[in-house]
């Protein structure tokens, strides 16, 4: 697709997305405390004194119900790293008395025991769990390159203590060292075959874009303006069926989490079901490549 | 993505009342199952037949679907694949995402689409997107994917109650029937309303056997739901497909009862049952 993005960040009327109906409700639960520091991390995560500060577990809760009483669809839990709150196994309950979650994760926090207690979810809850871990590479060294020293033998361990107790990991990855890489596979072939060759039956791979925020942005980075989105149909944007509740508010989806253009309410979800404003750099990549960070 | 309203205007407005309907989605040019489902439903005593579509896809010889369900007199509703044959698309738009359900997808359709007469494409489109029926004192609303979207995915695992009660209450309705993910459930809830997935006759359930399933309704007088399992002869069908040049895959599916493509889709659940 081509596109003109000529518009600078902050200049002029960004153009809006509507919002069509409430899928999705996101639950930014660490904000962007995470023990890993990845280097092309959108919210630049960290070990450090979060920017962004973890939700408090009431605040989550009475998001669950409230998104339960407006008819979402799926749950999503994601940060940071998950499960690095305390209250994470009791929050994955009680989304799960409301509708099939989700929890993205880097997988480094998981081992034998958290991984049966997510198997005993698996099993026990009304609707479905998934576990998405994030990986960047096949190989060792090169996902350590971006995710940091250990990452990859961590993450790849809790693929399978996960895929042990019958839980169906779906690995989350990019194409950020894609280029590094000639065997003509495509990155998704890659790490099918890489799960297949772990003993993955059921290899479940998600393909994420790379975008430009986070430890990525960039000052001259487009953004998109009226111009570029005739013809397009906005109601296949994530923002116009998702919503991201984290410290501070409601946001208009798990990309643009926690900064202030995207807030879109200041607590009460059913206040955010208005059009959101694509005034973002990482716009441009939804747009472009029609991505959405639900599981499918 | 189609976005239809549930109180649009292709919405039957005049509803027909019935004691007892049988409902199936997803025939995917599988006749034989059409044949044996006409022959079995005719035995059980009930007083319109209604596919919720999707037509086509998947299996052998499109065009035979056609004068089946005509002369069965069969009340159709538009499916994704139906919309997408009708306006000459490129895409099935049955919603993946993954790229190697992408791949058997787009050879599944361009046969399809190669072997739908100009005629039953027109006639496809001329399907309505909903039905409204009362079933007894019930008012029915029926659909392809979901109320609002045609190609929305309903799995027993992934829909909760809250949105079932949403659709029912948006579109007024005590009792919703759908189809498009190819599993069938029936989910009674606390309102008294029911949800009702009506499962597909083009391929088994992924759940190992070789017999397909269709649903019978019947106000007695409240909503009762039977699943029925239909046998035919599907070696005929998978060798049929063989000839025509089909995917290995997709007649190993048809012999096993295993789901071998388009299965990214699946919540963690419905995944963990089957074998691939």
């Amino acid at each position: 697709m081509s596109v003109a993005l000529t518009m600078a960040p902050g200049l002029g009327a960004a153009p809006v997305a509507p919002f069509l109906r409430f899928s999705t409700l996101w639950i930014q639960i660490t904000g962007t405390w995470c023990n890993l520091e990845c280097t092309h991390c959108i919210n630049s995560s960290g070990p450090r004194e979060p920017w962004l500060k973890p939700l408090r577990t009431e605040l989550a809760l009475s998001a669950i119900r409230e998104a339960e009483e407006l008819g979402v669809k799926e749950i999503y839990f994601t940060g940071g790293e998950p499960f690095l709150h305390g209250d994470i196994l009791a929050l994955l309950g009680a989304a799960l008395e409301a509708a099939p979650t989700t929890v993205l994760t880097n997988g480094t926090c998981i081992d034998a025991i958290m991984a049966d207690e997510l198997a005993a979810l698996f099993v026990s809850a009304r609707y479905s769990l998934s576990i998405r871990v994030s990986l960047d590479d096949t190989d060792p060294v090169r996902n350590d390159r971006v995710r940091g020293e250990g990452a990859f033998a961590k993450a790849v361990e809790a693929i399978r203590l996960l895929h042990d107790r019958g839980l169906l990991p779906i690995v989350t990855a990019t194409e950020i060292t894609s280029a590094e890489h000639t065997d003509g596979r495509s990155t998704y072939e890659r790490f099918r075959d890489f799960l297949l060759a772990q003993g993955i039956e059921k290899p479940r791979v998600k393909i994420m874009p790379v975008f430009a925020l986070g430890r990525l942005a960039r000052p001259d980075d487009p953004v998109l303006h009226e111009d570029d989105l005739v013809g397009f149909d906005r109601g296949t944007l994530q923002c116009a069926e998702s919503r991201v509740v984290a410290d501070g508010g409601v946001y208009a989806c798990p990309i643009l989490a926690g900064l202030p253009r995207a807030r879109l309410s200041d607590g009460a979800l059913e206040a955010s079901f208005v059009g959101a404003t694509l005034y973002h750099p990482s716009c441009v990549t939804c747009f472009q490549t029609g991505m959405t960070c639900t599981n499918s | 993505m189609r976005h239809v309203l549930p109180d649009g205007d292709d919405v039957h407005e005049q509803l027909a009342e019935y004691r007892r309907i049988a409902v199936f989605g997803g025939v995917y040019n599988n006749t034989l199952a059409l044949h044996a489902l006409l022959e079995d439903a005719r035995r059980r005593d009930v007083e319109a037949v209604f596919c919720l579509g999707d037509m086509g896809g998947f299996g052998p010889h499109p065009d035979r679907v056609f004068p089946l369900l005509r002369e069965g007199g069969i009340l159709a509703i538009q499916g994704n694949y139906d919309a997408s044959l009708a306006q000459g698309k490129t895409d099935c738009g049955c919603g993946y995402t993954d790229p190697r359900d992408n791949h058997f997808a787009r050879i599944s359709y361009e046969y399809t689409f190669a072997h739908t007469s100009r005629e039953h494409k027109a006639w496809l489109g001329s399907l309505p997107g909903h039905r409204r029926v009362r079933l007894g004192p019930h008012r029915v609303l029926m659909c392809h994917g979901s109320p609002r979207v045609i190609n929305e995915f309903l799995w027993e695992s992934a829909t909760p109650d809250g949105l079932l009660r949403r659709f029912l209450r948006d579109a007024a309705a005590d009792v919703l029937l759908c189809t498009h993910t190819g599993i069938k459930w029936h989910r009674p809830l606390a309102t008294g309303q029911h949800a009702v997935n009506v499962g597909v006759i083009g391929r088994p359930e992924n759940d190992g056997s070789t017999n397909v399933w269709y649903t019978i309704a019947t106000a007695t007088p409240d909503v009762s739901v039977e699943f029925v399992p239909l046998h035919y002869d599907f070696e005929t069908l998978a060798r049929q497909m063989d000839q025509e040049g089909l995917p290995a895959e997709f007649s190993e599916t048809v012999r096993t009862g295993w789901w071998t493509t388009c299965l990214e889709n699946l919540p963690s659940r419905e995944r963990s049952r089957g074998k691939f």
